[in-house]
């Protein structure tokens, strides 16, 4: 019997052949420990490094955090590339870009959001031209938090994504908690200009100061007499 | 250490000149041949209509003469109205007037190639106007 | 310009010549290539040598560029919209992600902006941390400049990434500097309007005297590096000649405009700050090409070296802010008008403009981002250069795509 990816067992003929040779199934889970293995400690990223938390993942790659010392590898191209590590704010103009590089790594392939621009939006999450969170339109599987995110906490989200598919190959990966189901964008925090409740964009006293300057350039509030 | 602007019937008071729309590239071509060699920015402001005035645009360029004497024009520009743009004179105000026409909306006459600098070619809106709600997005990545 | 244009055809080199005579970057490429033969390659917006998010479309004749149109934008994150919903005290945060690799240039220049409009000046103590700060942010910005420009020109220097690890090493160092006065590597959020967050902490001198005591003697050592390498030179000497009459119009400042021969920094001709009685060295360089922006910034960083040595002697006792410690965000409220303050950062001169409304928010802020007046010389420099050099150019102008997008 073997197990898919939606948890159905289901007959496969291979496995049916090994049932006839009792050792076989052995020697095999020793080569798939290997293969996981080899997977786990060769994790070669992808920078897709944006804004500072680029600079950031620079840093854990030289000489004094040394990525390489984990089997962990940066490599400009996204077609040898097994990890994603998304560093950085994604903007509009950007996301398509992402997901078409997303595209072209083989798979198997893995996501790592790095920094809150990439996890959330941070406080650029209401402003109209930033994305709010990468997981809005692929799939992340770790999650680094910080503004950047210090070096040593990038190892511990690759150590965390080691750990992850060891344990998916392993077959005792349980899914965490569902994340909400969200099908578009939640809605922002700021409502919009014309609902009746929203925090007012310009609040009236901002705009009668503003709209008492003096358009002989010099500045005067409404309340002066010129 | 202000320039004498008298022959415009302008004066400069602590570097700031208020220039009229219609005397701007005079005062600015003047600039240029008195060795206002560098080009600092281009900015611009909204300003939403009142009772009293309509729609419209704080324009202000420095410009400074090396080393550091500067002069800031600064100009009122209604919305249905356009800037006379200083491309000609600095190639700098090429960049910094597309991005002010992109965010704040002011339109430039005489520019060589307004377009959009930051956002995308078919965004709606200008997002630094005041009554551009900051969290109006659309949704390209989908 | 002597580019051998031998294997051009005549319309197209007699362009390139046209070119280098009177620079035109709206030149319109279809008017001379109607059968479409040029080569349209897109550098970027995710290429490892774009330093970010730079898209540069280029129009190639073979390896030759006739061409270069940079589209920016892939990191316009609005953080002028921004400014206009935050405090002012709020705001501080949220610049020091706009030029990442020298965030405490960013603080300054924009909380000078707001003292500017508020009349106020820091207390001495607080003009002492601030010029440590700027000076200790130039030598890290600029180490960095020197490990990603190794990177760009590729094996020149013995597998490329050799210099970068270097720099990378000392750099880590001075951030740990400022972990110790801040308590953050990277975004320090320190300074606010009237002086500073944060004090100096017992023995911190001492530890950032030794820090660039070591560093003063690695920059010979990057010195003796290129000095004697053939390649390095022969990639950079001559490479993206930029002229100061173009640079000036462009809005061109700091490193990239002394490269070029015009002796002019903000640190010395519009002093701001504790460099009112500080006197500063300029390092000039008349080549104008890679390699006089390189030397600049090496002889920048030296200068930066004696200079926090110079401050570290006199840091006098006192107050380190003018104003009552900020609890709430909405105290700060300048009177309304319009204000500009500029700095020399690592890249030139940052300035802030703020329009004030006398309310605790700004109106309208701008920040006038050196970088941007850097790229923009990118489609005068690029027509006539091979592709490799475009590269090499580019990373020389070191453009920060945070501060050039906003």
């Amino acid at each position: 019997m073997a197990v898919n990816e939606e948890n159905e067992t289901f007959v496969h003929p291979l496995y049916e052949a090994l049932e006839r040779f009792p050792g076989a199934d052995v020697g095999l889970t020793t080569a798939d420990r290997v293969l996981t293995w080899g997977l786990t400690n060769a994790l070669w990223v992808f920078p897709m490094a944006t804004s500072c938390c680029g600079i950031e993942f620079m840093a854990a790659a030289c000489s004094r955090f040394d990525l390489d010392r984990i089997g962990t590898i940066a490599r400009g191209t996204p077609r040898q590339c097994d990890v994603m590590v998304i560093a950085g704010t994604i903007t509009v103009k950007m996301a398509p870009r992402v997901k078409k590089l997303w595209d072209q790594m083989p798979e198997p392939k893995w996501a790592i959001a790095m920094g809150s621009c990439a996890i959330s939006g941070d406080f650029y999450r209401d402003i109209y031209s930033v994305v709010p969170g990468v997981d809005t339109f692929m799939p992340v599987d770790v999650y680094v938090p910080g503004c950047p995110p210090n070096p040593d906490a990038l190892f511990m989200g690759i150590r965390r994504l080691q750990e992850k598919i060891r344990l998916k190959r392993e077959g005792k990966w349980t899914e965490p908690e569902l994340r909400p189901d969200t099908p578009g964008l939640r809605s922002p925090a700021i409502g919009r200009l014309g609902d009746p409740g929203r925090d007012a964009c310009t609040s009236q006293a901002q705009l009668d100061a503003v709209l008492g300057l003096d358009p002989g350039g010099g500045l005067r509030r409404p309340d002066q007499k010129s | 250490m202000s320039i004498d602007l008298s022959h415009f019937d302008l004066v400069a008071e602590n570097d700031i000149v208020v220039v009229p729309v219609d005397k701007l590239v005079d005062v600015a071509t003047y600039l240029r041949g008195q060795g206002f060699e560098y080009f600092v920015y281009c900015c611009a402001a909204h300003y939403p209509a009142s009772e009293s005035e309509p729609d419209r645009a704080l324009v202000e360029y420095r410009l400074r003469r090396l080393p550091a004497e500067d002069v800031a024009l600064r100009l009122w520009i209604p919305s249905s109205d356009a800037c006379p743009s200083l491309a000609g004179l600095w190639q700098a105000a090429d960049w910094q007037e597309r991005e002010q026409f992109d965010l704040v909306g002011v339109r430039f006459a005489g520019h060589p190639d307004l377009r959009r600098i930051m956002l995308p070619e078919d965004w709606p809106g200008h997002p630094l106007r005041r009554d551009y709600a900051i969290d109006t997005r659309h949704f390209p990545w989908r | 310009m002597a580019v051998g244009h031998g294997h051009l055809p005549e319309p197209v080199a007699a362009l390139i010549r046209a070119r280098a005579a009177v620079p035109n970057p709206h030149l319109d490429v279809e008017s001379y290539d109607p059968e479409g033969d040029l080569l349209v390659l897109n550098l970027g917006p995710q290429h490892p040598s774009t330093h970010g998010v730079l898209r540069v479309k280029l129009y190639l004749d073979g390896e030759v560029c006739i061409k270069a149109v940079p589209y920016l934008g892939y990191l316009h994150r609005g953080v002028e919209k921004l400014c206009e919903k935050l405090t002012y005290v709020q705001i501080t945060p949220i610049v020091d992600k706009n030029d990442y690799v020298a965030a405490f240039s960013n603080e300054l220049a924009i909380n000078m902006g707001f003292e500017t409009l508020l009349g106020v000046e820091p207390p001495p103590r607080a003009q002492h941390i601030r010029a440590l700060g700027a000076e200790m942010q130039r030598v890290a910005s600029h180490l960095l400049w020197i490990g990603t420009f190794g990177l760009d020109m590729g094996g020149a220097l013995g597998g490329g990434a050799t210099l970068f690890m270097h720099t990378f090493r000392e750099r880590e160092s001075i951030l740990d500097c400022f972990e110790v006065l801040t308590g953050s590597r990277f975004h320090y959020n320190t300074l606010q309007v009237g002086g500073c967050r944060h004090d100096i902490p017992a023995g911190w001198e001492t530890l950032v005297r030794q820090t660039f005591a070591t560093i003063s003697a690695r920059i010979e050592e990057y010195e003796s590096f290129v000095r004697t390498n053939a390649i390095f030179l022969a990639r950079t000497r001559g490479v993206g000649v930029v002229d100061a009459e173009l640079a000036l119009s462009l809005g061109v400042s700091g490193p990239v405009l002394r490269a070029s021969g015009v002796d002019y920094d903000l640190r010395r001709d519009r002093p701001y700050g504790l460099y009112r009685e500080l006197k500063v060295n300029v390092a000039t360089a008349s080549a104008g090409d890679c390699q006089a922006r390189f030397e600049v910034r090496l002889a920048e960083m030296r200068e930066s070296i004696r200079l926090v040595n110079l401050l570290l002697d006199g840091v006098p006792e006192g107050p380190i802010n003018v104003l009552k410690a900020v609890k709430l965000p909405g105290t700060v409220k300048p009177k309304p008008g319009i204000g500009y303050a500029a700095i020399e950062s690592p890249r030139g001169e940052l300035g802030t403009w703020v329009v004030a409304d006398g309310s605790d928010k700004p109106y309208r802020c701008k920040i006038r981002g050196p970088s941007l007046h850097a790229l923009s010389l990118l489609p005068y420099l690029a027509p006539g250069q091979n592709l490799s050099d475009i590269i090499v150019t580019l990373g020389s102008l070191d453009p920060i795509m945070g501060e050039v997008d906003r």
